[in-house]
């Protein structure tokens, strides 16, 4: 009986210990776990913003990326949400803002204005008005290891298609492996593939298949099957790390850093690491072009994706809001001078410590006229989940570019 | 009687299976325990590995052989990954609530149905039966959207709750074997004294149910201990977090320094098995009666 | 004594707790998810209802790998009763016949379900890598030949052989679990009937197949249904080692509803993949005890 009770006390105990767990200030959530690149930038910024505001307590949380997804959306959907969280652009924070969940954010915009280009807010813009302050933006990049490149007697990356693919004949015929792709997570196949579509079909044809712009049936595009066809070729022309199919991102990468392939198609957040870690001697370029005649250099694969917003529920929304854009900028100040992306915010500080990739990074956005954001940032959830499907089909062989186009035109509007 | 026993004992010396097929049972049970000893050894190497080590895969070196360089600092720097100790206690809380919650809500509902004469009782009891087949993914949105309208998201109740409703079947279950063997007699003699029926539950039956808790308990541990999905929704902060949710939640996004998470995957392993090594005799002897009992 | 009414209060103050706790957390939601598996709904917003449709699209492959992910539980189930479960009952029946070390092996075998799907999954990973332990016995043995790609036991490229290479772990983590189960079933067996047997002259293995296995009967059955509806539920090892919850050649039930619920955010159908779920679920314990009771 006693046991009983003292079990009893335990639990009222655990009861009370919860009930008391909410604290005061503002809350956040974001992906900047402690194995994340960013988080020297987040935390960099915090420190920076409690200094400026002892008396905001800022109660920040970081989830893994997947996880994040589903706990961000449960959140919205349970009226739970932090006051500051973070997003990606485009559809994902455009389904919470349609639902009326999140804070518009014109109002603090105006004091900063002159700080964030408009249009750096053209993703986070839904019916005219702002609800997202973006941070870091990436693009995708051609890395190449120089060292193995001068192996086959190259010194510059390939700019031109033929070149490329003549060097990746020398390489494979010199035991080389050109490209490392991570079949176990998509988003790395999409990041070649994207950018050889693009540069197959111009930026502008595949930003409105992406967007849905054109009629119905955008998809339906015999170019788009063409390029889906030279990729798979490609592959089986021996470009590709046969055990790419099953790795993943982590795997892929470090097979870079240490030597393993000639090329690396990824995010550009990726120029920290590899300043840091190697490989010794590395470039990035775009992508080069393969149909002259609808594409060109300077048309790009990314944009600001990374970005912070407001719950409508948050304490004092105005002034958060304010609060939001000021630590945005400072993150976006920090990721930049870690090499983790190009700053979204005009740069008004000493930016030239930045790694040398990143500041090429930086001369490759500066020349570029079109971004067209990644396919599954840029599409509703639902969407980008069937382009998802069929992307990791033709890296497998299990579709090809007639069949890619068909399923898609099928089951996308 | 003696003697037919040594007869019976020679026999059995002369039934005795042959020697060769003795050595392919050792064998056996060497290699196979071998294989499930094979993960403690990887864990611990891995956790003494640098990137390329870990990644750059060869038979005997890494990632399944020895480390090539030892890197002790991942230990070091495990516990700047995260709050490792603070996930360990936060799981020992949940887990060790809902073992209390469930074991008690299990042994009232037992003996209501056990020990008490009603007509419904064995459809009660089939129907709490049902429990046991029920998946958690079943009912994890609206589960969800139920602990948020209450605020209690990110609150070890909001956990502690779901674990105990989906261990409550097998721990009922569990329950009923033990209380069907407590002789009916008792708790007459005690109605005759003039007990209640909350006196005979709290002064007769739970003193005779202890084996019973010890078994619930590990029942309900092997559910809760390692539960991913739940804990990972509804415990959003670090604060709270269970080692589960914890550790899936060191795997980053887009850079990950594997070495210390292998660290602290060893830490975070290690008590459980050094407590299991401890008293795995009694672990098992309660494991066992429940599934005789059950 | 008592009268009934008094019993009758006294019953349900007894059942209060466990009726809470079922009702509120399994029964309540159920019933909500089988009303939301009649809706689309994005989780917040307006519900719409769309009758039959979320069914429709489960069973649409071009929509999801619903159907395979059933197959694919139906074929794990299958390699659990007749590959985990016999190698389960074959390491009890020796443990109990009092072989030497016999609590050290319990006590080892039992480790696995111990330790956590996280870290299990991430062994298992390294050791199908396509550079991992089992290609490199397979180049060693002669297999697999010089200049040969590896086998790519992890992809996800409609081979299938994903499927099996997540089920190794799955099957190999709860031997132990299920060897323990039987071990007692081994053990309740009375000595005096084992060495009746013995006395007639029966070997080892007729008084396992004679006597131990029929009266372990009921422990069979509920290592059978636990075996076949931890199938059907399984997720988290599948999660970890196809990393994607779209994955094709190894999806199951799970990873289907989570992929609804988390990615796509479609909880109508969500719902609806957890509504077949627990059908299938109830569908199978009731067949197995169906059968062990034919068998009776």
């Amino acid at each position: 009986m006693k046991k009983f009770l003292a079990m009893l006390l335990a639990i009222v105990a655990v009861l009370g210990l919860s009930a008391c767990g909410k604290d005061d200030g503002l809350t956040m959530w974001c992906i900047a776990t402690k194995s994340d690149s960013n988080r020297h930038s987040y935390e960099a910024a915090i420190a920076d913003m409690e200094k400026k505001y002892p008396d905001t307590k800022l109660n920040w949380e970081a989830i893994e990326n997947e996880t994040y997804k589903q706990k961000i959306k449960a959140a919205v959907a349970g009226d739970n949400m932090p006051d500051i969280f973070f997003t990606w652009s485009c559809a994902f924070l455009g389904d919470f803002v349609e639902a009326g969940k999140v804070y518009c954010l014109d109002e603090a915009y105006k004091e900063f204005a002159d700080k964030l280009p408009e249009k750096m807010c053209k993703n986070t813009t839904y019916g005219g008005k702002k609800y997202g302050v973006p941070l870091t933006m990436n693009i995708v990049g051609l890395f190449a290891n120089m060292d193995i490149l001068a192996e086959v007697g190259y010194t510059e990356v390939p700019d031109t298609y033929e070149k490329l693919i003549e060097c990746c004949n020398a390489l494979v015929a010199a035991n080389k492996i050109p490209f490392g792709c991570a079949g176990k997570e998509t988003w790395c196949v999409t990041e070649y593939l994207e950018s050889i579509i693009e540069k197959s079909i111009g930026a502008k044809a595949l930003d409105d298949i992406f967007m849905g712009k054109t009629t119905k049936a955008s998809w339906d595009n015999a170019d788009v099957a063409k390029a889906v066809d030279l990729f798979q070729t490609m592959i089986d022309n021996k470009y590709f790390d046969p055990d790419g199919v099953s790795l993943g991102n982590d795997a892929v990468k470090q097979n870079f850093i240490d030597g393993k392939y000639a090329f690396y198609m990824n995010g550009t957040w990726n120029c920290a690491d590899f300043s840091k870690k190697g490989p010794k001697n590395v470039k990035v370029a775009e992508f080069p072009v393969i149909d002259a005649t609808k594409s060109k250099l300077g048309q790009l694969i990314g944009g600001p994706s990374d970005t912070l917003a407001v719950a409508k529920s948050a304490k004092d929304a105005a002034n958060t809001a304010k609060y939001t854009f000021e630590l945005g900028q400072l993150i976006c100040k920090y990721g930049y001078l870690d090499g983790c992306g190009l700053p979204a915010w005009t740069v008004d500080y000493d930016a030239s410590k930045v790694n040398a990739l990143t500041q090429s990074v930086a001369k490759i956005v500066t020349d570029s006229d079109y971004m067209v954001l990644f396919g599954d940032t840029a599409m509703p959830s639902d969407e980008a989940g069937k382009y998802l499907d069929q992307v990791a089909k033709v890296y497998t062989k299990q579709v090809d570019g007639a069949g890619f186009i068909k399923a898609l035109k099928e089951g996308i509007r | 009687m003696a003697t037919k026993k040594s007869v019976n004992l020679e026999q059995y010396q002369v039934r005795k299976s042959k020697g060769w097929v003795n050595v392919l049972i050792s064998i056996f049970l060497a290699i196979w325990a071998i294989i499930n000893l094979f993960p403690l050894y990887w864990m611990f190497t891995f956790a003494l590995k640098d990137n390329p080590q870990i990644l750059h895969t060869n038979m005997f070196g890494p990632p399944d052989g020895p480390p090539s360089k030892w890197f002790w600092s991942n230990f070091k720097e495990a516990w700047s990954t995260g709050p490792i100790d603070k996930f360990f206690i936060n799981s020992i809380i949940i887990t060790g609530s809902t073992i209390v919650i469930t074991t008690l809500a299990a042994m009232m509902a037992s003996y209501a149905i056990t020990r008490i004469k009603w007509r419904f009782s064995e459809s009660v009891n089939r129907i709490f039966m049902l429990g046991i087949t029920i998946p958690m993914q079943a009912s994890i949105i609206p589960v969800y959207l139920v602990v948020s309208k209450l605020h209690l998201i990110n609150t070890p109740i909001s956990v502690i709750i779901p674990y105990s409703a989906f261990s409550l079947a097998m721990a009922l279950l569990i329950c009923n074997g033990f209380m069907i063997q407590i002789p009916k007699e008792l708790d007459e003699a005690a109605y005759i004294d003039g007990c209640g029926r909350g006196r005979v539950f709290f002064s007769v039956i739970l003193p005779l149910m202890k084996p019973a808790v010890a078994t619930t308990a590990i029942y309900t541990f092997l559910q809760c201990w390692n539960e991913l999905m739940i804990a990972s929704t509804f415990l959003t902060g670090e604060k709270y977090m269970t080692l589960p949710a914890g550790m899936a939640q060191l795997f980053g996004s887009h850079t990950t320094e594997w070495g210390p998470i292998g660290a602290s995957l060893v830490i975070a392993t290690l008590p459980t098995i050094v407590f299991y090594i401890l008293f795995s005799r009694r672990i098992q002897d309660s494991f066992i009666a429940g599934a005789v009992k059950g | 004594m008592k009268s009934k009414k008094y019993d009758g209060l006294t019953i349900f103050l007894f059942l209060l707790p466990a009726i809470i706790l079922f009702v509120g957390i399994l029964v309540a939601p159920l019933i909500s998810s089988f009303v939301n598996s009649f809706f689309e709904y994005k989780g917040f917003g307006a519900k719409t209802p769309v009758q039959f449709d979320n069914y429709r699209r489960l069973f649409d492959t071009n929509e999801t790998w619903f159907k395979p992910s059933v197959v694919h539980a139906l074929i794990l189930a299958g390699l659990s009763v007749f590959v985990q479960l016999p190698l389960s009952l074959g390491l009890a029946l020796l443990l109990g016949r009092g072989i030497k070390g016999e609590r050290f092996f319990l006590s080892v075998n039992f480790l696995p379900v111990l330790i956590s799907t996280v870290v299990i999954g991430q062994l298992w990973l390294k050791v199908f890598d396509s550079n991992g332990m089992v290609n490199a016995l397979l180049r060693m043995v002669g297999y697999l030949k010089e200049g040969e790609d590896n086998i790519q036991w992890l992809a996800d490229n409609g081979s299938g052989i994903l499927l099996y290479s997540c089920f190794v772990p799955m099957l190999w983590q709860y031997v132990g679990y299920h060897m323990l189960l039987m071990y007692a079933g081994v053990k309740s067996v009375p000595t005096e009937l084992r060495e009746a047997a013995k006395i007639d002259g029966a070997t080892d293995w007729q008084v396992d197949w004679h006597v131990v296995i029929p009266s372990m009967k009921q422990i069979i059955k509920v290592s059978v249904i636990f075996a076949v509806t931890g199938s059907l539920k399984s997720y988290d090892l599948i999660r970890i080692m196809a990393m994607d919850l779209k994955v094709k050649d190894a999806a199951v039930p799970s990873t289907v509803l989570m992929d609804f619920m988390s990615l796509r955010q479609e909880y109508g159908v969500a719902s609806a993949v957890s509504v077949m779920l627990i059908l299938l679920c109830f569908f199978f314990a009731i067949t197995i005890g169906a059968v062990f009771k034919e068998r009776d």
